[in-house]
């Protein structure tokens, strides 16, 4: 059943890129792209799950195995889990130097409307 | 405009366009993410392979951290100095005006763009100088209630006070030594998956908790620029450092070149571990900026010939540090 | 040195201007002329060590790296694999060595500026240059995703690096937006082709795809070339282009044109001749329809502006279709013209955005109608600028004619008569569009300037550099040929070369051989075809440029940041659909 979290995965993101194609305030233009952030983190954690996996972690097996057995069970995929990180960090960075953006532009503009911040055009 | 005017509603057409579009993408991703395996393939050569390496090559018990800082630690390398361009362009972005010399044409069309895009606040409009009067009023010290430990029950919260009532501050004090070392044990001997990078977030979090609760007076005096924005570029230098030490003693970029230590143990994982504590002062350093970068936002980006007046001061980290550290003309 | 030897200092020219990006901020707080040294040594390190590959490289061979010793088991590589060939030696010869000479131009530039401004600046310039290296230099996929990720996050403060100019920031948070919808759209890619492969490795992706390609393999294609496209801003995914190169300083949108944005179609390149196996009609005629869109649509925009700057943006955007429509042949001249304009373009386009860089942040003028008589108050300028000119409108002893020449001949031999002419077209107009440029420097000064200051030692040093590097280019098209652009062509197409190495820790590639008559007779001719045609161009736009008509086909740009995105998504489902659903109809 982990297809539902993929099509759900797959679902957020739309969403969040409606957000950015409709949404004329640009703080929700930035919801919409942490929204499609997080649909990111979904689907790989879903792609690194199998049926009835562990979590690559090689501390405590279960009885009967040693750990360097464990490496050849059932487990969750840890290069996926290992790109998630790399997401999660990508994430945070991209909506710091979103807000800040945001803050400044709202200085000068005066406003949040993506409508009136076109300044630049043609 | 006082007011921000409420948005106007969106144009019907856009809605439509949108909701086309995005349902466009999301029908060709589903068709993409259908024909996928559904948890019942077998583990990739490659994830396999970072389980099977763990153990024997690096002693440890912790598979992602190893693929994280290990294996595909170049990766995380690129990763450290993704990090350092948004602290860096966070810092840009919220940096206060500095004294700049002669001529600067970008200045002069910079007055005129704003002329056109906001004609009020050249002349620094009411709306203008409320910001600078609300700012100037938080920065201003002695003026403001150390904490609404006095106040009458009951009555409005003291907004502008320096700190939090006395039994926030004593939740805290007790809890932010557990919470630092909680975040040093995540990189010493946790078993977490990414070690230095969680281990940073906690970090981040002691100092937001100090300084929501205790005021910026418990955390101005190491809360400077002059001193993190060394600490942390000085962490970047020393992950490259890691990596060319590898290439000079094990013959290649970002290979191990420590002893390693057994699994489970303080120093396993050899230069993983080096690799992850550095990355703590990475992230705990980087993203202590870029929220003070954040928080001391000041407003004196106008383009006013009378420059040298800094009012935009507030009581973050970034602003107040500058101040002093920044030249004069 | 022997190539394992050789091989293992690839990492170093990415290292090293990252460790300069590190000591940067430091040096330029404790001593002004220290930040000129750091900056600018780290990238002619960087150069260095290049340059010691390159011969190995250039004669045919791939220097392949696997980092931390994780070489192939069982041909499957869990590490991080650098697989140099000589198209990404090229291009990362060209970001290092002409993104020292930008940054020369830099540090003198902002002498003026404030110490930490003008520190954490280089800083960025020197992550986004490394990113840019390292992207080229990898032969790994979530590798390259890190790379554009750092050149990306580098890029949005560099835009808005002029606090005051609102527009500055308005342009960082159309980047922001449309970069970002890229990076998730190549992280998606990404993911889709592990699940499916178990494979992050170029060469070990190349083989599984070879066994068997579906139709998700294929939306992968398409995601990653809209990624990509939107990094090269082709037309429909340009909206962020002109405006970030318009407000950005001068040097920041050199930067941007002649390497950030040359980045993208670099790796276009590598993702459809080297990834995916025996490239189809439909994604070759993709890009072609990309291309020559871009080409044209581009220079179009670009003869409608007034802003200098931002008409050598749109101007970008049609260079830019050119390389796609290079790129579209697949034929050994036709990637031969694309890897030698890719060059020219780094060079001219640097060229002309340094100049305009230096007459705004001189001037404070930044429309062509108020830069009137510039030939006389700033004769150095406008010489570099008009070589720059003459170099874009392929004017013989400059490098854009051998480059142009080489795409031409492509298009002709594959007998593709309707690019051909839309591609002369586009040619055409941009020589208009230049010239309309050049011309305005000349006339008669109206209202005097703000102020205009000499230009500095550095900034004139960095001008003649690569004015000299366009003349030479231009004028030993043979040697380049030989010994540069015929292995970078040969390494591009040579896909299962590069997939042996990149697998085997190195490997051979076998040059082809291109013919190129200079003296073409047809390419001669059509050079004084173009300028004829652009004459009236130049007029018609100067006469109409208030006309309802011109108002209507500026007003596609709308400025909006959600119709931007539009564009892309559209661009995307366009693409999507041309790699994906055409091969099932078929």
């Amino acid at each position: 059943m982990i297809v539902v979290n993929y099509i759900a995965a797959m679902i957020l993101f739309a969403l969040g890129l409606y957000t950015v194609l409709t949404r004329r305030n640009i703080l929700k233009i930035v919801m919409g792209m942490s929204l499609m952030e997080a649909s990111g983190y979904l689907f790989l954690l879903s792609l690194a799950y199998r049926n009835g996996s562990t979590a690559p972690v090689l501390v405590t097996p279960p009885h009967g195995q040693s750990p360097a057995r464990l490496a050849d069970g059932n487990v969750a995929d840890p290069v996926l889990q290992n790109f998630c990180l790399t997401a999660i960090v990508i994430g945070v960075a991209v909506t710091g130097v979103f807000l800040a953006v945001v803050v400044r532009i709202a200085q000068h503009y005066r406003t949040l409307d993506a409508d009136r911040i076109r300044d630049m055009r043609g | 405009m006082s007011q921000p005017e409420p948005f106007e509603r969106e144009p019907r057409h856009r809605l439509v366009r949108g909701l086309v579009l995005s349902g466009g993408v999301a029908a060709a991703l589903i068709a993409a993410v259908l024909s996928l395996p559904r948890g019942n393939n077998p583990l990739p050569g490659i994830a396999r392979r970072a389980m099977t390496v763990a153990l024997p090559d690096w002693h440890t018990t912790e598979p992602v951290s190893e693929v994280v800082y290990g294996t595909r630690g170049f990766d995380t390398f690129g990763e450290t100095f993704l990090l350092l361009a948004a602290v860096v362009g966070v810092g840009l972005i919220t940096r206060a005006r500095e004294p700049r010399r002669g001529f600067i044409g970008e200045q002069l069309a910079g007055r005129r763009e704003q002329r056109r895009t906001d004609p009020a606040q050249v002349q620094g409009s009411t709306d203008q100088r409320q910001a600078e009067q609300a700012e100037a009023g938080e920065s201003g010290r002695g003026r403001r209630p150390a904490s609404p430990d006095n106040e009458p029950l009951g009555a409005p919260g003291l907004e502008n006070a320096e700190a939090m009532t006395v039994v926030v501050r004593a939740a805290v004090r007790t809890v932010a030594p557990l919470l630092t070392m909680a975040g040093l044990y995540l990189v010493a001997w946790g078993y977490t998956p990414g070690g230095g990078f969680p281990g940073g977030a906690v970090a981040l979090g002691v100092v937001m908790l100090t300084y929501v609760s205790l005021g910026y007076r418990r955390v101005e005096p190491w809360l400077r620029p002059g001193v993190i924005e060394p600490i942390e570029l000085g962490g970047a230098l020393a992950i490259v450092l890691i990596g060319a030490l590898g290439l000079a003693l094990s013959g290649s970029f970002s290979a191990n070149f420590l002893p390693l230590a057994p699994a489970a143990t303080i120093r396993s994982g050899g230069v993983m571990q080096a690799f992850s504590v550095v990355e703590l002062v990475e992230v705990a350093t980087g993203l202590v900026l870029a929220v003070f970068g954040l928080l001391g936002m000041g407003h004196d980006w106008e383009p006013r010939d009378s420059g040298t007046a800094r009012t935009g001061r507030r009581a973050g980290g970034r602003s107040a540090g500058r101040g002093e550290h920044g030249e004069r003309p | 040195m022997t190539a394992a030897s050789l091989a293992s200092l690839v990492p170093l020219p990415v290292a090293i201007p990252l460790a300069g990006a590190a000591v940067a901020p430091l040096a330029a707080r404790l001593y002004r002329p220290a930040l000129t040294v750091v900056s600018v040594l780290a990238l002619l390190a960087s150069a260095a060590v290049l340059v010691v590959i390159a011969p190995t490289v250039y004669g045919g061979h791939v220097l392949v790296e696997y980092l931390g010793k994780w070489g192939p088991v069982n041909g499957q590589v869990l590490g991080v694999t650098f697989g140099v060939d000589a198209w990404g030696l090229t291009f990362a010869l060209v970001a290092a060595s002409i993104g020292a000479v930008l940054l020369i131009f830099m540090v003198s530039d902002q002498a003026t500026l404030g110490r930490r401004e003008a520190g954490a600046s280089a800083c960025l310039f020197l992550l986004l240059d490394a990113a840019l290296i390292g992207g080229a230099l990898t032969a790994d996929l979530f590798n390259l995703f890190v790379w554009f990720e750092v050149a990306a996050l580098a890029s949005y403060a560099l835009t808005a690096f002029f606090l005051e100019r609102p527009p500055a920031l308005e342009a960082a948070f159309k980047v922001l937006v449309l970069t970002n919808v890229a990076s998730f759209l190549i992280f998606i890619a990404t993911a889709l082709l592990y699940t499916r492969h178990g494979a992050l490795n170029l060469g070990q992706l190349h083989d599984a795809l070879v066994g068997h390609t579906d139709s998700a393999d294929l939306i992968a294609l398409g995601l990653l070339i809209a990624g990509f496209a939107t990094k090269a801003g082709l037309v429909p995914f340009h909206g962020w282009l002109p405006d970030a190169h318009t407000v950005a300083p001068g040097p920041i949108s050199a930067l941007f044109s002649g390497l950030m944005v040359n980045f993208g179609i670099a790796t276009i390149g590598r993702i459809v001749f080297s990834l995916y196996p025996g490239t189809g009609a439909q994604v070759l005629g993709l890009l072609m329809v990309l291309g020559l869109v871009s080409a044209v649509g581009g220079a179009i925009f670009a003869l409608l502006q007034d802003d200098l700057k931002r008409l050598l943006a749109y101007d970008t955007i049609s260079q830019m279709g050119v390389l796609a429509i290079g790129l579209a042949t697949a034929s050994p001249t036709g990637l031969a013209g694309t890897a030698y304009h890719l060059v020219n373009h780094a060079l001219f386009k640097s060229l002309l955005f340094l100049c305009a860089g230096a007459i705004v942040h001189a001037t404070g003028a930044t429309n062509l109608s108020n830069m009137h008589g510039l030939a006389r108050r700033m004769p150095w300028l406008v010489g570099a600028f008009t070589v720059g000119a003459a170099a874009i409108a392929g004017i013989p002893p400059l490098n854009g004619y051998v480059s142009l020449g080489l795409i031409h001949q492509a298009l002709e031999r594959g007998h593709q008569t309707v690019p051909y002419v839309l591609t002369l077209l586009a040619q055409a107009i941009t020589v208009a569009a230049l010239g309309k440029a050049v011309l305005a420097f000349f006339r008669r000064q109206r209202n005097p300037y703000a102020r205009d200051e000499r230009l500095r030692p550095g900034m004139r040093a960095a001008l003649l550099l690569i004015a000299g590097a366009c003349l030479t280019l231009g004028v030993a098209p043979e040697w380049v040929l030989n010994n540069l652009i015929e292995p970078a062509s040969a390494a591009l197409s040579d896909a299962p070369a590069y997939t042996h190495a990149v697998l085997s820790g190195g490997g051979q590639v076998d040059p082809h051989r291109i013919s190129y008559h200079y003296l073409n007779p047809l390419e001669l001719a059509l050079l004084p075809a173009t300028v004829v045609l652009a004459a009236p161009l130049i007029w018609l736009a100067r006469r109409y440029r208030d006309s309802q008509a011109i108002r209507r086909v500026r007003s596609v740009q709308t400025g909006s940041v959600n119709d931007y995105a539009s564009y892309l998504v559209v661009g995307l489902l366009v693409t999507v659909a041309s790699t994906a659903l055409v091969p099932l109809v078929r």
